[in-house]
């Protein structure tokens, strides 16, 4: 139970400071923050430092969590150069103090892109990926009218390949990780995940393409099969989910689903 | 809202376009080389200028008119959709940067020859420039092999990798060739959708192999002319 | 003044109650349903399933989280599974045993007919959910794969990996989507609702904050759906999401809606124990992990020597011991309060002594570590990453968190609360699991109201008719807007000195001591006034950083800490009220000889909802009678 004492260089910007304006205002500011406890979680500090903050009648950091479990996929920052931090396989909120030396200082980005704007502090706004997953990220099946679960059986390879892809947490590190900004890991997801289902099959192609659309117009970049998206994904999500989008994709501009896309639009 | 041409010009399409641009250059570039091993070949540069020949002569020269004006293309597209992706979109896409980059280690493919792809591949854009204007638009010298007259591009050939500064450059730009396909290689393949946890396996060995055999076959030329030809001899070899 | 509830329940045999009061409901034409809009707040599995279902049905609806997408309701963190009466494991399993079993296993504390009901919709919810895309295990053959959980002796809980809930979740979130994209759903993230408006006693609107800007906002609708979640966070620290709150179901308490059995929660068995007091919540470790480990302590109290030293003669298998018929898969309350006789027997291990063992080690000598790895493989990886211990050496530590609340608004079978056109749904109403939820039933109980049972009584609400239009400009919208404005305004010109997370802190120790997993008269008095001094104190010294107008979560946190403030005194009157043992809720005076609790069917079989009369005022308890027709009351044992 050695305290230690960790700096801080966190990323502080005003609401609405970048609202229309593509140049950053925001600024890096430095905090100590004492006795920390090596068990302690990396938001468990900030939540000490915006207790100490707060006492001493400043503004507290901005940040977003929620579960604190890994799960949720809402807090999202890059520490040290690394989105969610330097261990693999972890979210913001499960890295814990121990990875930290005494006496060290530790920089706080926010997730930067340009279809993530920052709403204050380390808080940006994700709400692209929602727009995009309202494109064809989904099945078409109202409810009431499914036939019973077991009536169509799906091979135990392709229903732990689809869970694979379905894990993501929608937290945006891929995003934050790649030197291009590409949303192409969590796209690349969604849609693998729902090929590898019979489930939605006849959506396929149409979903590729209008997910895809959608992706470039929020402004997300291209990808370059960098791999760092996996490399700093919680759920270990594959770049073969980005291939297999890419097949998908072909398909479905083959198969003409674009025209169809373009009529029902 | 989309069409055929959208999806084209789609993140995913520009990546299909330089991911296949990028395998057909991969080809020429292997149909280049193995001409190259000719000049190897201890004749006087009998065997390289007849193969010169023959391309310039095929189908009455509409062989390589055809041939080059599709280069000239595949050429374009690469580099054009390879600008779009990893220059405009990418400054686009993140407007303000972080002030702490870190690579992430583990899974990731990132690194030198992966982030200096546009570095490498301009420096080749410009490279094939001057290699064509060195080699194919300058006055070649004539020599007569089995009694055709024909251009002694060997003669020419040797020349200018008799230059240690010329030779050099070659061997440079030849290395970033291979820094360019080490990530390029198996790029293209997930950029065409060609892949999965296991292929990425045998592919990144691949280019692994396809990046040092074709830096050591085209670097290997310069050095053993710069060091193994007598320049006294016109096609001669020591 | 207390008065006697009806749960409306309909008429004739328990089997077709749901199928005729369906068929009974008056509906909607097609054409008509989006001159309705309906307010849902909530986007888990109760809430999202109800937007999206009642989207897709033509209605307009008006979702709201306060979440920054709807992915990420509390509904995401749920484990271990799902159950459905499919018995697709041909192990005797039936609509009448799901039944039979929740209805037990809740104490019979529960309403029989929303039970059986639950159990009937439970095997649509896995159909509608396969149909979706939700990646469920499977096996080789290509069906589905199930497993047993805690309190039943079948295998009905389907699951996806340790990540059920999320996978249902992303199912919910992708039909809002759909609907979104339709048009017929709009979506308000970052939307925090703080009031309801309630206009000639039906409920009409919301009063929301704007998380980002800070700005109030008021919403008029034909119906109001509440699915909020459960209260846990009253304790600080529990297996909830930071953001989980009371706010709108206590906001809808203090308009009128009753609020039923507040006292009963649940403590589940096996969370990673409490390590300091900079903590901010509790890691669930999943309950299938009782299906393999073993639960142990030392037999001798204080033996300090690490858990490898200590032979197995010196073991206690304390569940196993006292209920051999079950063992290490008795149901949640059951488990958490051995492991808390053990604690306070001095036998608790780990530095604090308030933990116990889960021992794998048997079950990777059985079926080798690979297997062991396969089922629990990403728990045993997050119990290393917080406690710095390999579970696949050394036994876990575990020891019960606050993890559910079976109490929340009083609904009828209808799920309407007493506010006309107040509808609660999933863990924010009280009305499927009794005094004790079973493990795997929250997701079928969020699925079937979301899916199945809210989007059909709305509509019988809607269609029935009798409300003309209101719009946000009515003078209900303006004073409930005031009222919050000037709440929120207070809570930041205190400017005290002490946080509002300290408060929280104050608030669950004294939840978890006196409120907690045994409850006594005195311990619960004293909780009162407690609760009240401190509630005094919040709105004297508590120091709220920033402005209105702005981000602010300290603000978000200050607000929702002053509705546990005044929840968790209801929780203890409820719990001093009870004058029995059922469930999750243990009153130390009141246990057989060995230690179990011993229910008074006589005075308490009956479901308490609580009326607010005003602040400072006390609430009026009235009872709704459960009345068991299909079932024997029997002392419930697992022995």
């Amino acid at each position: 139970m050695s305290e230690m004492t960790i700096h801080l260089k966190i990323w502080r910007q005003a609401r609405g400071e970048t609202k229309d304006s593509q140049k950053s205002q925001g600024r890096f500011v430095d905090y100590t923050v004492e006795k920390v406890l090596p068990e302690m979680s990396f938001l468990e500090t900030l939540d000490l430092l915006n207790e100490k903050l707060t006492r001493q009648g400043q503004q507290p950091v901005e940040f977003d969590s929620d579960c604190r479990e890994g799960i949720c996929g809402t807090c999202g920052l890059v520490i040290k150069g690394t989105a969610h931090g330097p261990n693999p396989k972890t979210t913001t909120c499960e890295v814990r103090m121990r990875h930290f030396r005494d006496g060290e200082t530790i920089t706080v980005e926010p997730f930067r892109a340009g279809p993530f704007p920052i709403l204050k502090d380390l808080v940006v706004d994700r709400t692209a990926f929602d727009r995009i997953q309202q494109q064809g990220g989904f099945v078409t099946a109202n409810v009431g009218s499914a036939p019973d679960s077991n009536a169509v059986p799906i091979p135990k390879l392709d229903a732990d390949k689809a869970m694979d892809a379905a894990s993501c947490i929608g937290c945006g590190a891929c995003v934050a990780a790649c030197p291009n900004a590409s949303a192409s890991l969590f796209v690349g997801a969604k849609i693998s995940q729902l090929s590898y289902l019979p489930q939605g099959g006849p959506e396929r192609g149409r979903r590729a393409l209008l997910m895809i659309g959608q992706m470039d117009r929020e402004g997300f970049g291209d990808c370059s099969n960098h791999g760092e998206c996996e490399a700093v994904c919680p759920k270990e999500i594959s770049i073969e989910n980005i291939a297999r989008m890419r097949r998908e994709f072909f398909k479905g501009a083959l198969g003409g689903h674009d025209r169809k896309a373009a009529t029902g639009d | 809202m989309s069409t055929f041409r959208s999806h084209v010009w789609s993140s995913v399409g520009k990546k299909m376009i330089t991911g296949s641009t990028g395998l057909m250059l991969v080809g020429f570039v292997a149909v280049h080389l193995l001409g190259n091993l000719t000049l190897f070949i201890p004749d006087r540069g009998h065997a390289f200028n007849a193969y010169a020949y023959f391309l310039e002569h095929a189908v009455h020269g509409w062989l390589i008119l055809a041939f080059e004006a599709g280069l000239l293309a595949v050429f374009g597209f690469h580099i054009v959709s390879a600008v779009t992706v990893a220059w405009t979109d990418k400054r686009k896409a993140r407007p303000v940067g972080y002030a702490l980059v870190r690579n992430a280690g583990g899974k990731s493919r990132k690194g030198l020859p992966s982030t200096s792809m546009i570095v490498t591949g301009l420096s080749l854009a410009v490279f094939v420039i001057l290699h064509v204007k060195m080699f194919k638009f300058t006055d070649h010298p004539a020599v007569v092999h089995d009694g055709k007259e024909m251009k002694d591009l060997y003669a020419v050939v040797v020349a200018a990798f008799k230059q240690p500064l010329i030779a050099g450059a070659y061997v440079a730009v030849m290395g970033m060739l291979g820094f360019h396909l080490r990530h390029g290689f198996w790029s293209a393949f997930q950029s065409l959708g060609w892949n999965n946890d296991r292929a990425i396996v045998v592919l990144e060995n691949l280019a692994r192999v396809v990046a040092v055999l074709f830096a050591v076959g085209f670097l290997a030329l310069p050095l053993y002319i710069l060091f193994f030809v007598d320049p006294s001899v016109s096609g001669g070899h020591r | 003044m207390s008065r006697i509830l009806d749960a409306k329940i309909p008429s004739g045999p328990l089997a077709d109650k749901w199928d005729r009061h369906e068929m009974e409901c008056p509906l909607v034409a097609p054409a008509n349903r989006r001159k309705f809009t309906v307010i849902v707040v909530g986007t888990g599995l109760a809430g999202g399933g109800a937007a999206a279902t009642l989207g897709e049905l033509g209605y307009n609806v008006l979702n709201f989280c306060v979440q920054d997408t709807p992915r990420r309701a509390h509904s995401v963190a749920a484990q271990g599974g799902i159950n459905a009466s499919k018995n697709y494991q041909n192990d005797g399993d039936s609509v009448e045993r799901l039944f039979y079993d929740t209805v037990k296993g809740g104490d019979y504390r529960s309403r029989e007919a929303n039970v059986y009901r639950l159990s009937q919709l439970s095997m649509g919810i896995i159909d509608q959910c396969v149909a979706m895309g939700v990646p469920f295990a499977r096996e080789y053959g290509g069906t589905l794969a199930n497993r047993s959980f805690g309190g039943v002796q079948v295998s009905r809980t389907f699951y996806a990996r340790g990540q059920t809930g999320q996978q249902l979740l992303l199912g919910v979130y992708s039909a809002l989507s759909r609907q979104v994209a339709a048009g017929t759903v709009k979506m308000f993230p970052r939307h925090e609702m703080l009031d309801l408006v309630v206009v000639d006693g039906r409920a009409r609107g919301i009063v929301c904050r704007d998380l980002v800007t800070g700005e109030m906002k008021r919403y008029a609708a034909d119906a109001v759906v509440l699915a909020t979640g459960g209260y846990s966070p009253v304790f600080y620290l529990s297996t909830n999401a930071v953001n989980c709150s009371a706010t709108s179901i206590w906001r809808a308490y203090k308009r009128g809606a009753l609020f039923a059995n507040p006292c009963y929660t649940q403590i589940h068995p096996t969370a990673i124990p409490q390590l300091g007091d900079y903590q901010s919540k509790l890691t669930l470790m999943s309950e299938s992990l009782r299906n393999d480990g073993r639960m142990w302590v030392p037999k001798a109290p204080g033996d300090k020597r690490r858990p490898a030293d200590i032979p197995e003669a010196e073991r206690d298998y304390f569940l196993e011991r006292r209920y051999p018929a079950f063992g290490n898969l008795v149901p949640r309350d059951i488990a958490a309060r051995a492991s808390k006789v053990e604690c306070d027997a001095g036998k608790g291990v780990g530095n604090t002594g308030f933990a116990v063992y889960l021992d794998f080690a048997d079950a990777i000598k059985r079926l080798g570590r690979d297997v062991v790895a396969d089922r629990y493989g990403n728990l045993f990886t997050m119990y290393e990453e917080i406690i710095a211990d390999d579970p696949y050496h050394t036994p876990m530590m575990i020891y019960p968190a606050p993890h559910y609340t079976m109490g929340g608004l009083w609904v009828d079978y209808n799920l309407e609360s007493t506010i006309p056109g107040l509808f609660v749904a999933g863990e924010a109403n009280f009305s499927d699991h009794g005094a004790n939820r079973l493990g795997a039933s929250a997701l079928m109980q969020g699925c079937a109201d979301g899916y199945f049972v809210v989007p059909r009584v709305v509509a019988g609400y809607l269609a029935r008719g009798g409300h003309g239009k209101v719009t946000t400009d009515h003078e209900a919208f303006g004073a409930v807007e005031d009222e919050v404005r000037r709440r929120y305004d207070a809570l930041l010109a205190v400017k005290g000195s002490r946080t509002v997370r300290d408060f929280h802190w104050d608030l669950g120790r004294v939840m978890w001591d006196k409120v907690g997993m045994a409850r006594d008269r005195t311990g619960l008095e004293q909780a009162i006034t407690q609760i009240r001094e401190l509630r005094e104190a919040y709105w004297h010294d508590v120091k709220v950083p920033g402005e209105a107008a702005d981000f602010n979560k300290q603000l978000e946190m200050a607000g929702r800490v002053a509705d546990f403030l005044e929840l968790g005194e209801l929780m203890a009157m409820d719990a001093l009220a009870r004058e029995e043992s059922c469930g999750g809720h243990f009153r130390a005076e009141h246990h057989t000889p060995e230690g179990e609790a011993r229910r008074d069917d006589e005075n308490f079989m009956h479901v308490a909802a609580w009326e607010h009369k005003g602040d400072g005022q006390a609430p009026v308890r009235h009872v709704e009678p459960l009345v068991y027709e299909n079932i024997e009351v029997k002392t419930r044992s697992y022995k």
